[in-house]
Order: structure tokens, then sequence, then C-alpha cells
């Protein structure tokens, strides 16, 4: 490669040349001056030759804006410009068109122009339309409420126009008076069919008949009619008796009401179509199933008015070339009404009448009808009752299990949390109950049973209809036809499940042998997993406890079935709460009891004060009694106990146990046992001396708690005066016992040393032994604590005088049982 | 500020509008929480809003080490997607335990029921 290229370029240069060159053998045929990589060679130099200074020749080059000659430049790229001229010739088109119809509707007799649409259409002004705004596919006649007459078996649009504009009564949107409304349906009856129809009606797009369907108007009336004998004749019921005649005011009213829909939806009756104004009840919410395009049945149809009958002249002569059936109905009918007595003539004449007024009524309110569409309807339908709904999205309110079910934390902490409301009822108190215990604030305040308005039972029928909506089965799959496959659905409440795996009940625990193994065997018949299954099992019980409770009615209330249902239902779930508490279960020597190593959880401890609130007093006795006897036995006192000069040695873990013990367990036993009388609380006392080592017992926080628990309730007995001789000789007989096994343990149930400022549950314990106690006892304890009595004083005395007073006053409480006072040893 | 809350990982209830996590975090509105997002920033701020995607907004937040992220330091609100969140700092004093433990069973409960 020892080219030199023409440009000065030595290709063999480093870097450059001893590049593998892989053209190498294509470029030996050519010109290596053909080599594009070069810049040199490319460059034409041009870029040199531009004069940049003067741009004067710039109008030459873009053409000149100011003198017009912006013609000469192409308007290839002007869109929008194109299609411009394409709409403004299609606008144009649009509005000759919209003229040519404003004409042909003008022609028309005015008493169908009125209620010609229902929307915006303006007849008698046939200026052109304003500028577009985007909106007019709105403004037109939504192409869904086009009724499809061939459903109905009949031609009937040729019919149909000339009956609406064949009711010369009704002109425009004045008001009618009843009297008005009956002459006028007096004259349509003596009316023969209007001879100049046929001339005024001039062919017309389509849309333009079906307006005139569509609106509500009494010119309208035969035409309903003429439809209704072909709907009702459907449900084979209306032929059994005369009275089924009465439905058709009511039915009417619907079709005045939605006529749109009725013609749409045959075969549904509208729901909310008001009852018939008779006295007599009438199946008409019964649906009609079959098909309507079965006009024969018409003839089975007994039951016509003669007015309807009458009525129905004229869109019967205009349909006659389609429906020669309704001319036969007619006859039969009016032979039938020959063959009626007098007195069902009178009614016929009465419900006549009412039915006039109804359909007045019905006129009156139907000016603006057809200014929403079935999807507006709905659409704001939809939005009330959403509203409906999550109004009602208040735990407190009646009937809104369904809201707390989905989620119980959002309603219940946000029910607390609203603080004071205008009229707590029950609900909240008991959640108050439940979730407030702790802090104590309780809420009272009377149970509220307002009169139920209207509103609040609309709600709960809404809710009720919303609750029907969603437990109705769904369409979970898509089965297309012809495909080998099914479509599942998913949604957020049920998504597609991806995986499928199944793992059998049973096998659970064979599946996992290493957890087997690590379960303790020791526990027979009660392992771990037991208890934390009977915890749960408690809670669960508790809370559907809770619930019936909430839905209790007030337990002063008549007494009726459901009060009863639910009293037996609740006792149902105290026997179960009780089995799972397992308080009955045999105590043995060896194992742990269960209803012992219950209370050993957190959760367990925790459940203590909700279960018995709902347990009876022996049932509550019962579990006092329990946990007495097992006292040693309980995780807050096995290994916590201190020793007197001792740093205090207990786990963070311990002492987390014990301070939930005694915020969760033992204010109920305290409540508990003062609701005891003296013999419960002897017996108490006893069992600790005879069944506890009161030793380890009274050198733990709690069992020195649960002590003076005891002792104290004792002395409030004897002060209270309630205690009898006998049973008060007793207690004293087991406090001696239990005074002398506790002697030797007395120096010893101090916590840690004396600067560790935590025995103030000591002194209150001596205190309560010492108000009990003999005056030779009284001189025992002293003696017992004598050391440490000296030792506070002493300390207080160098500690500064607030904390010096705090250690004084826990040892005064002391004592001053005793008739002592610190004051007295300085 | 004790508690954590992992955004959940289970598909089954996710993007569930009545979804009992998102009412639980709705309880925590007006409550200063702590973000903890996948990138390892931690923003701390006035829970604004949830929605069913655990997506957050925040206002007058902080970002907890404000020398390593000084981009943000000028931020007063922001909107967290929730697909960001590793962690949600829950202050501790604004969450009921009992209520939530309790909550927790009744949605098993439901669950299981749903199952069966």
């Amino acid at each position: 490669m020892s080219n030199v290229d023409p440009a000065g370029h030595n290709q063999s240069a480093p870097g450059f040349g001893q590049a593998y060159d892989p053209f190498a053998d294509l470029r030996d045929n050519h010109d290596y001056t053909d080599e594009a990589l070069d810049f040199e060679d490319t460059y034409d130099g041009l870029g040199d030759q531009l004069d940049e200074t003067d741009d004067a020749f710039n109008d030459d080059t873009f053409g000149d804006t100011t003198a017009g000659a912006s013609g000469a430049v192409g308007k290839d790229f002007d869109f929008f410009g194109a299609t411009a001229k394409i709409t403004n010739a299609m606008e144009e088109e649009h509005q000759r068109f919209s003229l040519q119809q404003k004409t042909s509707r003008t022609v028309r007799p005015h008493a169908a122009q009125d209620y010609n649409t229902g929307y915006s259409y303006q007849p008698t002004q046939p200026a052109p339309k304003p500028a577009r705004t985007g909106y007019e596919k709105y403004k037109e006649e939504p192409t869904e409420l086009q009724i499809d007459a061939s459903i109905w078996g009949v031609a009937p649009k040729k019919a149909a126009t000339p009956a609406a504009v064949s009711q010369p009564v009704v002109t425009g949107r004045k008001m009618m008076s009843l009297e008005e409304v009956e002459a006028a349906m007096r004259a349509e009856a003596k009316q023969t069919p209007p001879v100049p129809l046929t001339s005024q009606f001039q062919p017309q797009p389509q849309y333009h008949v079906q307006e005139l369907q569509a609106a509500v108007e009494p010119g309208l009336y035969p035409r309903q009619e003429q439809l209704d004998p072909i709907r009702q004749p459907i449900d084979g019921r209306h032929q059994r008796g005369f009275q089924t005649d009465y439905q058709q005011p009511g039915a009417q009213g619907a079709t005045h009401g939605h006529p749109i829909t009725i013609l749409q939806r045959p075969s549904r009756h509208s729901p909310s179509a008001p009852g018939p104004a008779t006295a007599i009840p009438s199946p008409m919410s019964q649906p009609q199933q079959t098909p309507p395009n079965v006009p024969t049945q018409i003839l089975q149809n007994p039951n016509r008015l003669p007015a309807d009958a009458t009525r129905m002249t004229a869109p019967i002569h205009l349909s006659q070339k389609s429906q020669n059936s309704i001319p036969r109905a007619l006859t039969q009918k009016q032979n039938q009404l020959s063959e009626l007595s007098e007195r069902e003539k009178a009614a016929f004449v009465e419900a006549e009448a009412r039915r006039a007024k109804r359909n007045h009524k019905i006129h009156l309110m139907s000016g603006n009808n057809g200014l929403m569409t079935p999807q507006d309807k709905s659409f704001i339908t939809r939005i009330q009752l959403q509203q409906l709904v999550s109004a009602t999205g208040d735990p407190s309110e009646q009937g809104n299990e369904a809201a707390l079910a989905e989620d119980f934390y959002y309603q219940v902490l946000s029910s607390l949390r609203a603080g004071q409301r205008p009229n707590p009822n029950q609900p909240l108190n008991n959640f108050a109950q439940t979730y407030l215990f702790q802090t104590g604030t309780r809420r009272g305040g009377p149970r509220h049973h307002g009169p139920q308005n209207h509103v609040q039972r609309m709600e709960q029928q809404v809710q009720r209809a919303v609750e029907a909506a969603k437990n109705k089965p769904k369409n979970k799959q898509l089965v297309i036809e012809g495909s080998l496959g099914k479509i599942s659905f998913s949604n957020a409440k049920t998504p597609k499940p991806l995986l499928n795996i199944k793992r059998p009940e049973s096998g659970t625990d064979s599946n996992r042998p290493a957890s087997g193994q690590r379960t303790q065997p020791a526990s027979k018949g009660h392992d771990k997993k037991d208890t934390l299954r009977d915890i749960e099992n408690v809670y669960l019980t508790l809370m559907k406890m809770e619930d019936l409770t909430r839905s209790m009615p007030p337990p002063n209330g008549p007494a009726d079935q459901n009060i009863a249902d639910k009293q037996d239902e609740f006792n149902k779930l105290n026997e179960q709460l009780w089995s799972h508490l397992r308080v009955h279960d045999p105590i043995s020597s060896t194992i742990v009891h269960p209803f012992i190593s219950f209370i050993s959880y957190p959760k367990g401890k925790r459940a203590v004060p909700r279960v018995f609130r709902y347990l009876s007093p022996t049932q509550r006795t019962t579990i006092l009694t329990m946990i007495i006897i097992h006292l040693d036995q309980l995780d807050v006192i096995r290994g916590a106990q201190v020793q007197t000069g001792e740093p205090i040695s207990l786990d963070a873990a311990t002492r987390e146990r014990i301070e939930l013990f005694s915020l969760a367990v033992m204010p109920s036993l305290f409540q508990l046992l003062n609701e005891c009388d003296l013999d419960i609380v002897t017996g108490v006392l006893g069992l600790i001396t005879q069944n506890v080592n009161v030793d380890l017992v009274a050198r733990t926080r709690i069992g020195v708690s649960m002590l003076t628990m005891i002792l104290s309730r004792a002395e409030l007995i004897k002060q209270a005066g309630q205690a009898s001789e006998q049973s008060w000789q007793q207690w004293v007989a087991t406090f001696n016992i239990f005074f002398n096994t506790l002697e030797p343990t007395l120096h010893n149930i101090f916590p840690g040393t004396i600067t560790s400022n935590e025995d103030i549950y000591v002194w209150q314990f001596l205190a309560a032994i010492g108000i009990g106690a003999s005056p030779d006892e009284q001189q025992r304890l002293v003696f017992a604590v004598k050391d440490r009595v000296m030792g506070t004083v002493g300390l207080a005395k160098t500690l500064p005088p607030d904390m010096a007073k705090g250690r004084l006053d826990n040892v005064n409480l002391f004592m001053r049982s005793i008739g002592l006072d610190v004051e007295l040893l300085n | 500020m004790p508690d954590m809350a992992e955004p959940r990982k289970s598909s089954s209830t996710y993007g569930r509008d009545d979804d009992p996590l998102t009412y639980f975090f709705k309880t925590l509105i007006d409550h200063e929480v702590t973000v903890e997002l996948k990138n390892d920033i931690q923003i701390r701020g006035t829970l604004k809003s949830v929605d069913q995607y655990l997506n957050i907004k925040l206002d007058d937040i902080q970002v907890v080490e404000e020398l390593k992220y000084p981009h943000l330091s000028s931020v007063k609100n922001v909107f967290i997607r929730g697909s960001v969140v590793r962690y949600v700092h829950l202050p501790a004093a604004a969450v009921d335990v009992p209520l939530l433990e309790d909550a927790t069973r009744r949605e098993a409960a439901n669950q299981a029921g749903k199952g069966k």
C-alpha cells in the first residue's frame, strides 16, 4: 500500500495503513479516487465560495413576501387548507340539506311542531345553522333511539305521523284542564279518521317519523294504544279476568313516561312506572316475555275499554293495511261492553275518569319529555346511586355491616377518631368499648333511634339493590363460538388466576417434616401451635360476639323472636369462647395448663379484657381461680423474681410481658375481685397460701400486685361493713397463715438496691399487709423491712428535695398503715 | 418510627379499590410518614393522599439525607408512584394496633370464606 492520495494523505501512515482493508481487492479494480471516505476528496470547496457577508439575494432565493410573490410557492404542504376546502363543501351541503328539512317540517301542522323532538330543534327558525360547534352530533337524534318497527311485525310509519297530526286538541304546550282533556277525549271518540292526512303527509327521511313517535304528546296517544294491545295480550294472565284491564292506565303511564324505552325494549316494563290509579290490585309488573310480534293474540284480549277502542279508530284506520286484526278486536270488545252490567259500566266510567285525570297529569309533566336519552338517565341514576351508597359509609348507620366487613379498620378507626358526634349511638359505643378501653375514653349517651325518614329507607333499599347486584354471579368466562379455549376475564376483585396449585389440606404436616421435628415433643396433646390456634379462635369468636352485640336491639325493648334468636346465638358463641379458652381442661401437675399458656402470649393477654366482657360472673371467677392456682407458673412470675440488694436482672422481653400483663389482665381481675364478697377473697388467699410457692410469687411485681389487690379488697369489705363476723374470722385466720408463710420472704421482696427507684409497688403491698395485720404481725413486719426503711430514709437525705420527697412518700405509704410516719425517724 | 409497612407483593389483592391496605393508609392521611424509595432515598412528609396502587402524595417534604440529595432540597411536595416505594415508616401513635389486628383477622376470615 504505497499509494499516495492525491490530496496528499499518506495511507500508509500509522493508524491507517496497517488497518486491514476489506475492500482492498475491490478497490484494485477501480480508480482509487472513488474512495468516499476521504473528506478532502469529497469536499468541493463550494462553501468557501459562499458570499456570507451579503444577504442581498435572499429574496431571490426564498421569494419576496412583500411583493406578493407567495403564490409562486407551492402549497403541497398545506394539509389544513386542503381539508378545509372539503369541510366547507360538506358544511354547505349540510346546511342545504337541513334547510330542506326545515321547510318540509314547517309545512306540517303546528300541533306536531312543539313536541316534535324535544331536542333543540326550532322549526320556526329556518335560519341557516350557526357555525359548527362540534356538538351537532349530540343535538341530532341519537341513532339508537330509532325504532325498529319490524320487531312489531307492523309497518306503522306512515300511520303514525298522521295519527300524531290528527289531534287538533293538543295545540302547543298549553296546560289543559281536566274538562278540556275530557272534552278532547270525547271529541276523539266521535272523530272520524281525518281525511287530509295522507295529503299532508310527505315522504320524509325516516328519522323524522321516528322523532314524532318518540315525542311524547297526547297526539301520540292513539299510537301508544295501538302498540299496547300488541303487548298486552302476550301475558296470558291478562285474559283471565275483567279487572286486569285496569292495568292499562298504569302501563300507559309507563309508556308515556318512557316512551322511547318501551318502544325499544318492548319485552320489559319500566320498573319505575307508577302504579295504577285504581284501587284494584293489578299484576302490572309482570314481565312480558314472549316476543311481541303475535298480532293475532289481540283477538284474545277481551278487556279493551270502549274508550280505548274508539280512540283507537284513528290509528286503526290508518294502519289497516298492516293490522287487520285490530278492528276485529275492536268489535269483539264492543260486543263485550254491551254484555256488561250497569254496575260494571259505572265502574268503567269511574275508572275512565280516573285515568283521564292521570293522563292529564302525565301530559302536564310530559312537557320536558325526551330531553334526556335513556343513556343520560341511566348515567344520572348511577351517579345518584353511587352517592347514596357512599353517603352511607359510616359504621354508625344501621345496616352498614357490609361496609364494616369490607374494611373494618378504616371504618372503625375513622368513627373512633370522629370524636364527639351529634348522636353517638350504640355501634360506636361498642367499638369504643372494645378499642378505647385502654384510654378510658368511653362514651356514653342515650341510644338514639329516631324515626326513620324516607331518605334512610331509600338508602337501605338502594343498598339492598347494590348488594344484590354485587352478589349476582357474573360471567367469568367468555366462550367464543368455534374457539377451542375459554377466555377468562379478570377484574380487580378476582384477578385472573395465573397459577392454580392445589395443596392437599391434610398433607401439610407430612410435606414439612422439618417443622414437625422442631416442635417440642414434650408437650403432649397441647403444643404451641394449638395454643396459638386457640387464641385466634377466641379472637374470631370475640369478633362474632361483638358484631352480634352491635346488632342487638336495646335490652329493655319488646321481646320478640328475633331477640330470642340472637340471645341463643350469643349463648352458643359464649360456649364456643369458653371452650376455646380451655379453662376447663384438666389440671395436671406436669404440663402447663392450656389456659396458662394461653395468657402467656401477648395476644392472649390482650384478649383477656375483651373476653371478660362476654363472660358470665361465674366464668370470670373460674378464670380468676385458674390464674391464682397457677400463679407461680405464669410467665410473668416464673423467672421474673427479684432479689433485694442485687440489680434487677430482667430482660426486656420479660419487662414487656409484665407491663402488658399489668395493663391488660390485672385491671380485669381487679374489677372482678372488687365485685366479689369476702368469702371468695378469703378463698383466693387460701389458694395462694396452700397451692402456690408464696416466696416465688412475692418476689415478683405481678405477684405482689396480685396480693396487694386481694388484701386491700378484704380491707375495703371490712371497712364497708359488708363482712359478717364469721367470714371475717375466716379471713383473719387465712391471713395469719399467709403472713406466716410470707414472713421469711419479706426482706427479699424489694427489687434491686435502694437506689433503684422501682419499689413503690412493694411499699403499697406492705401498706396493705400493715393495715390488716395484728399489732404483733405489724411488729414483725417492721422488723423485717426495717433495713430498707432506714436505708431509703438515709438515701433521701442525699437526694435533691423533690426526689427525696417521692422516696419518703413511698415509705410513708407503709409507715402510715401501721400508724407511724417517716418524720418520726428523723 | 418503629413500624414499617411493606408494599404488598401479592398480586391477588393488587389494584383493588376497596383494599383494606389502601384504607389503612387512608387513616394515616395528614400524619407524617417517611417513605423509603427503592433507590434508597427517604422522604419524610405529610401524607396527603393514597390510592389503590399505593401511589402516595406527600406535602412539606424533607429528604432524610439532605446532603446526599441536594437536588431535592427545594422540592416541597411529591407524588410517588406506588411501585417505587420500598417501605413506608408509619407513625406508631397513629396506628391502632389491636384494631388493626382485628381488621386483619376479619380480612383473613373473609378470604378464607371466599376460598371455600
